[in-house]
């Protein structure tokens, strides 16, 4: 018993260290972009928004990004950093989207208070659909804007209030992927069509890779690689930004996780 | 002048009596705190399993859906689930919810070999309701240990010591994870 009570308290003593050696910097609080793979104008916007999503319900948004895990889940590792800093408000309504590019994971830990929103199976698809396709293109700038996106919108959603017009959710990305996918769609039930129609006129076997199945497949998983779509991006004033509220923070390891 | 030494005496002693059971409430009410919390933590651990088993029934239906030949390893999750539902002690449990955390990985990794059932939406979400709950789970081990530890080392230092043998506070007993167990399973598709 005593060398486990050892091994836990050392366990703890690590989780500590490491995690402090990630403090949040005061004035980026919202985007801590340590592996340095957002632009910008990313980092504005998710700074302005998660500021003014605080300003009205108390909830926090923040998105990490790091080199390395040192080993650890990506879930615990987010656990950790929604804890020590104590995201969201005292309805422990906080949301932590970490990225690790050298472990090439994603994970989104959302606090005890937004558990109903955003729960599992949900972070699970808005991960799948807005990141995933372009994380795996190694354009984790889109992948974390979109995904950052559709998590506002699902909070707004939740709170009752009205989504800012320069914020899109998860119904525009999956529009999109949708109005992507239509063309070649329609370009391979034409395809099936003239193939069927050569076949009866033939009377001999169809090709056994028709055109028709190849456009609807790159249609489906093509993804879009255009930039994100940024908006209302003006000039950032420095400071302001670090009055955070204590006494968020608590979340039990919901959300889901990826790997890319 | 007799009379006033006496007063004294008595005043002093009364003093102390009341100095020594004020200690004794303190400590004992901050024992009852400390058990009350890590009952709570327990708690939580247990709706975090209900929540687990409660999620299997229609994970395997999903499962048995798409997949002929695979009954031993549904089985085996479906045997290790009645097990934990019938668990009443801590070490009981933790065993059982280690059993069940392996069945459910083996099943998982079967499932690699059924893409469609892999890229259907329901099964999405229900292993990223499992793999939330694991990881709950997880969470709520951890924190019940460290307040288990927390309290245990309490009940065995001066003056609690005496309190707590004397009104019967009990170790905690810690939910062990098993070897690789702590790790949810890796829910991965790509």
């Amino acid at each position: 018993m005593k060398r486990i009570l050892c091994v836990l308290a050392c366990l703890m003593a690590c989780v500590s260290i490491q995690v402090q050696a990630l403090e949040a910097p005061a004035k980026l609080f919202y985007a801590a972009d340590y592996a340095s793979v957002l632009s910008d104008e990313t980092e504005t916007f998710v700074v302005e928004h998660s500021a003014a999503l605080a300003e009205s319900t108390g909830a926090q948004i923040v998105v990490a990004t790091v080199e390395d895990l040192e080993g650890r889940d990506v879930m615990d590792y987010g656990l950790d950093l929604l804890r020590t800093w104590k995201v969201g408000s005292e309805k422990n309504n906080g949301v932590v989207i970490l990225v690790s590019t050298g472990d090439r994971k994603i994970g989104i830990n959302v606090g005890y208070g937004l558990e109903g929103a955003l729960n599992d199976a949900k972070v699970g698809r808005l991960i799948d659909t807005c990141a995933v396709p372009s994380l795996k293109e190694n354009d984790y700038d889109t992948g974390i804007f979109q995904l950052y996106n559709a998590v506002l919108a699902e909070v707004y959603n939740e709170y009752g209030m009205d989504v800012p017009e320069n914020v899109k959710s998860l119904d525009d990305y999956k529009d999109k992927e949708k109005n992507d996918a239509e063309p070649f769609i329609i370009l391979g039930v034409l395809g099936v069509l003239v193939v069927l129609s050569i076949f009866n006129r033939r009377n001999g076997p169809p090709p056994p890779n028709g055109p028709g199945g190849h456009y609807r497949r790159r249609g489906f998983y093509g993804g879009y690689f255009g930039g994100p779509p940024y908006g209302g991006s003006g000039g950032f004033g420095g400071g302001g930004f670090g009055g955070f509220g204590g006494g968020g923070g608590s979340g039990g390891g919901g959300g889901a996780s990826r790997g890319f | 002048m007799g009379m006033k030494k006496g007063l004294i005496v008595t005043i002093c002693i009364v003093a102390v009596l009341v100095l020594i059971v004020g200690a004794c409430v303190g400590s004992y009410n901050g024992l009852v705190g400390e058990r009350e919390k890590i009952d709570g933590l327990l708690a939580n651990i247990d709706t975090q399993l209900q929540r687990r088993n409660d999620l299997i029934p229609n994970l395997v239906n999903t499962v048995k859906g798409y997949t002929n030949h695979e009954s031993e390893v549904l089985a085996n999750v479906s045997d290790a689930r009645a097990k934990l539902a019938g668990a009443n002690t801590t070490a009981e449990k933790s065993a059982a919810d280690n059993e069940l955390s392996g069945a459910l990985s083996r099943l998982l990794m079967v499932v690699e070999n059924y893409p469609q059932l892999k890229a259907d939406t329901q099964f999405t979400a229900l292993t990223d309701e499992l793999a939330g709950t694991e990881n709950r789970i997880a969470v709520a081990r951890k924190d019940y240990n460290d307040a288990a530890q927390q309290y245990n080392a309490m009940i065995k230092r001066f003056p609690k010591v005496i309190f707590a043998n004397l009104f019967g506070f009990e170790k905690a007993e810690y939910f062990q994870a098993a070897e690789g167990a702590e790790q949810a399973p890796n829910v991965n598709f790509d």
